[in-house]
C-alpha cells in the first residue's frame, strides 16, 4: 500500500478535505500519511492536511502533530495577513484608488478557515487610470513593507476586459474595511488558468479549484467563468476534471460536469506526476542547472540539459495556446520547444 | 498575604501580539519574541479576563461558574504563572510558585480536584510551512515568461519586477 506513487498519495490526503465535515474515513495508512506529510508540508497545503485528519485517529500521531502545529503557525500568519490587508485597503480609500485583491485572501476567505489557504503575497489588479495613484500609495512608508503586486492585465484573464472584470467586482468585509475581490467566475477561471500556467505542480491550487465547485451557489453563471475564447474555455473545465477525478470536487451543473468528464488521461497522471515532487526548485523549468546562454562559452553538459529542458505537457499546452486532448500534448511540446529556440536565437536569451 | 493574592488584578499584554481565536484553543504570536504560543482553553479563559480590573478571585469563580464546580485559586495561578513566564502579562505579580509553593505541588493538586484542564501554554515550535507563492520572484530560474512576476523570464532568470 505504502508502494502506491507520491502523487496518488497526496490526492488522497487532500480529497475533498476543504470540507468541514469528513464522513469517510482517511484514505490513507498511517504508513502513507507518514511518507506524504513532509509533501503537504512544504507545498503549503499543511493546513488542509490536518483538517482532512482531525477527527480522525491520525490526529494525534507524530505526523497528525506536525500538521497541527503547521495549521496554527498558517492560522496566525493568516490573521496578520489579514491585518495587512485591512490596512492597505484603507490606505487604497483614503487615497480614492480602486484596486481588486486576486487570489491569497480573497480566496483563503471562501475557506471555512483562512488558515487553510496559505499565501505570500498580495496581488492587486488596478484599472491603468488609476496605476499611478495605487503605486504611489504602495510606495509610502505605511505599504512598503507589504508584499505586493500590482498588476494592470492578468494573462489568465486575458479574454476579458479590466472594465467587465470590474463591473462584476464585490465588496466583501475585512476586519473594519471592505476590500474589492473579483466575481467568483472570474476567480475560478483566473485559478484554473494560473495552475495550469504553473504546470499544476502545487496542490493547493486544486484544493481551490475544488473547494469553489463545491461551494458555489446556484446562480454561478457558467457562461461568464468560461469566457469567449473556446480553448481557454477548455482549459477551465479540464481543471475542473481534474478537481473532480483527483480531489472528489462537485459540479453543479449537469453540462459543465459531462464535459469537465472529459479531461484526458494524460492530463490527469501528469498531474500526479508533478505532485511527486511539489517544490518550486524541483518543477521541471526551474531545476535547469544554468541558463542556456551560458552554454555557448562552455558547452559541456549542453545535451543533458536540453533534454531536461524538454517542456512539461502541460506548461506547453497553455504556452502555445493550445487545447487539452487526447493527442495533441507532443506537438504542442515540440512547438514550445521551438519558440523558446527561436527566441533564444533572435533574441540573445530572452525567453 | 493569601487574601492579597487573592485581589491582585493581572493585566494581559495586548501590545505586539497576533491573536487567533479557534474553537479549543487561543494562537498568539509574539512579534517582539518572534515566538508563537498556543492556550488551551483554560489558560485563554484565564489570560482573555486579566483586564487589570478582575481580580484572582473573580476570575477563579467565573472559571467555577463556567466548568460548574469550585476550583482552587491555584489553577489560575498556574496559568498566570505560565502566561508570565511567556511574557504574555504586564508586569504580573510573583505568583505563589515563586513564593515557596512547589509548582509539582500545585499540579498533583489540581489533578486531584479539577474539574477542568489543567492550563497549558505551550510554544508551537515547526519550521516554517510553505505558503503559496503565485509567481516566481526576480531572480528565480524559469522556463517562460508567464511563470514570472515579472512576466519577463530574461535567459532563464525571471527579471526583478
Amino acid at each position: 500500500m505504502v508502494d502506491l506513487n507520491r502523487g496518488t498519495l497526496v490526492s488522497r490526503a487532500l480529497r475533498q478535505s476543504w470540507r468541514t465535515h469528513h464522513p469517510n474515513a482517511c484514505l490513507l495508512t498511517r504508513e502513507q500519511l507518514d511518507s506524504v506529510a513532509p509533501l503537504l508540508y512544504e507545498s503549503g497545503a499543511a493546513g488542509l492536511g490536518w483538517w482532512r485528519i482531525r477527527d480522525t485517529e491520525f490526529r494525534d500521531t507524530p505526523s497528525g502533530e506536525l500538521l497541527h502545529q503547521a495549521f496554527r503557525l498558517l492560522a496566525l500568519r493568516a490573521r496578520a495577513h489579514e491585518t495587512e490587508i485591512e490596512n492597505l485597503f484603507r490606505l487604497f480609500r483614503e487615497a480614492n484608488v480602486e484596486v481588486s485583491l486576486v487570489k491569497g485572501w480573497a480566496i483563503a476567505r471562501c475557506y471555512s478557515e483562512p488558515a487553510l489557504r496559505p499565501y505570500g503575497d498580495i496581488d492587486l489588479l488596478v484599472r491603468p487610470s488609476d496605476f499611478d495613484a495605487a503605486a504611489r500609495v504602495l510606495q509610502s512608508e505605511d505599504a512598503r513593507n507589504y508584499f505586493t503586486d500590482l498588476h494592470l492585465q492578468m494573462f489568465e484573464l486575458a479574454d476579458r476586459s479590466i472594465e467587465e472584470v470590474f463591473s462584476r467586482s464585490q465588496l466583501v468585509q475585512c476586519g473594519a474595511e471592505r476590500v474589492r475581490v473579483l466575481a467568483v467566475e472570474d476567480h475560478l477561471a483566473l485559478l484554473a488558468i494560473h495552475l495550469l500556467k504553473h504546470a499544476a505542480w502545487r496542490p493547493l491550487w486544486l484544493c481551490d479549484i475544488g473547494m469553489l465547485l463545491d461551494t458555489m451557489s446556484d446562480d454561478f453563471d457558467w457562461d461568464i467563468c468560461l469566457g469567449r475564447d473556446k480553448r481557454r474555455a477548455n482549459w477551465i473545465l479540464s481543471v475542473a476534471g481534474i478537481a473532480h477525478a483527483l480531489l472528489g470536487a462537485e459540479i453543479n451543473d449537469g453540462s459543465v460536469a459531462h464535459q469537465a468528464r472529459q479531461v484526458p488521461d494524460w492530463l490527469v497522471a501528469r498531474v500526479l506526476k508533478n505532485w511527486e515532487t511539489p517544490f518550486a526548485h524541483l518543477q521541471a523549468p526551474l531545476k535547469h542547472s544554468a541558463p542556456i546562454r551560458s552554454y555557448f562559452r562552455h558547452p559541456p553538459g549542453l545535451l543533458k540539459d536540453l533534454a531536461r529542458r524538454w517542456p512539461d505537457p502541460i506548461l506547453a499546452t497553455v504556452t502555445v495556446n493550445g487545447i487539452f486532448g487526447k493527442r495533441q500534448r507532443m506537438r504542442y511540446q515540440f512547438g514550445n520547444w521551438l519558440l523558446r529556440a527561436a527566441r533564444l536565437a533572435t533574441t540573445g536569451g530572452v525567453n | 498575604m493569601k487574601t492579597n493574592h487573592r485581589q491582585q488584578k493581572p493585566l494581559a499584554r495586548k501590545e505586539g501580539l497576533v491573536i487567533k481565536e479557534l474553537p479549543d484553543e487561543l494562537l498568539i504570536y509574539d512579534t517582539e519574541t518572534d515566538r508563537a504560543h498556543c492556550l488551551n482553553e483554560t489558560a485563554a479563559f484565564v489570560w482573555q479576563r486579566c483586564d487589570g480590573r478582575k481580580s484572582l478571585a473573580e476570575i477563579t469563580r467565573e472559571l467555577s461558574r463556567k466548568a460548574t464546580a469550585k476550583l482552587d485559586d491555584k489553577i489560575v495561578w498556574l496559568a498566570l504563572d505560565q502566561l508570565s513566564r511567556n511574557r504574555l502579562l504586564i508586569d504580573p505579580a510573583p505568583p505563589p510558585t515563586r513564593q515557596g509553593i512547589n509548582r509539582r505541588d500545585m499540579v498533583r493538586a489540581l489533578g486531584l480536584t479539577a474539574a477542568v484542564a489543567v492550563p497549558v501554554v505551550a510554544s508551537i515550535v515547526a519550521p516554517r510551512p510553505a505558503e503559496a507563492a503565485s509567481c516566481l520572484p526576480g531572480g528565480a530560474q524559469c522556463g517562460a515568461s508567464v511563470q514570472c512576476c515579472s512576466n519577463l523570464c530574461n535567459d532563464g532568470v525571471c527579471a526583478s519586477t
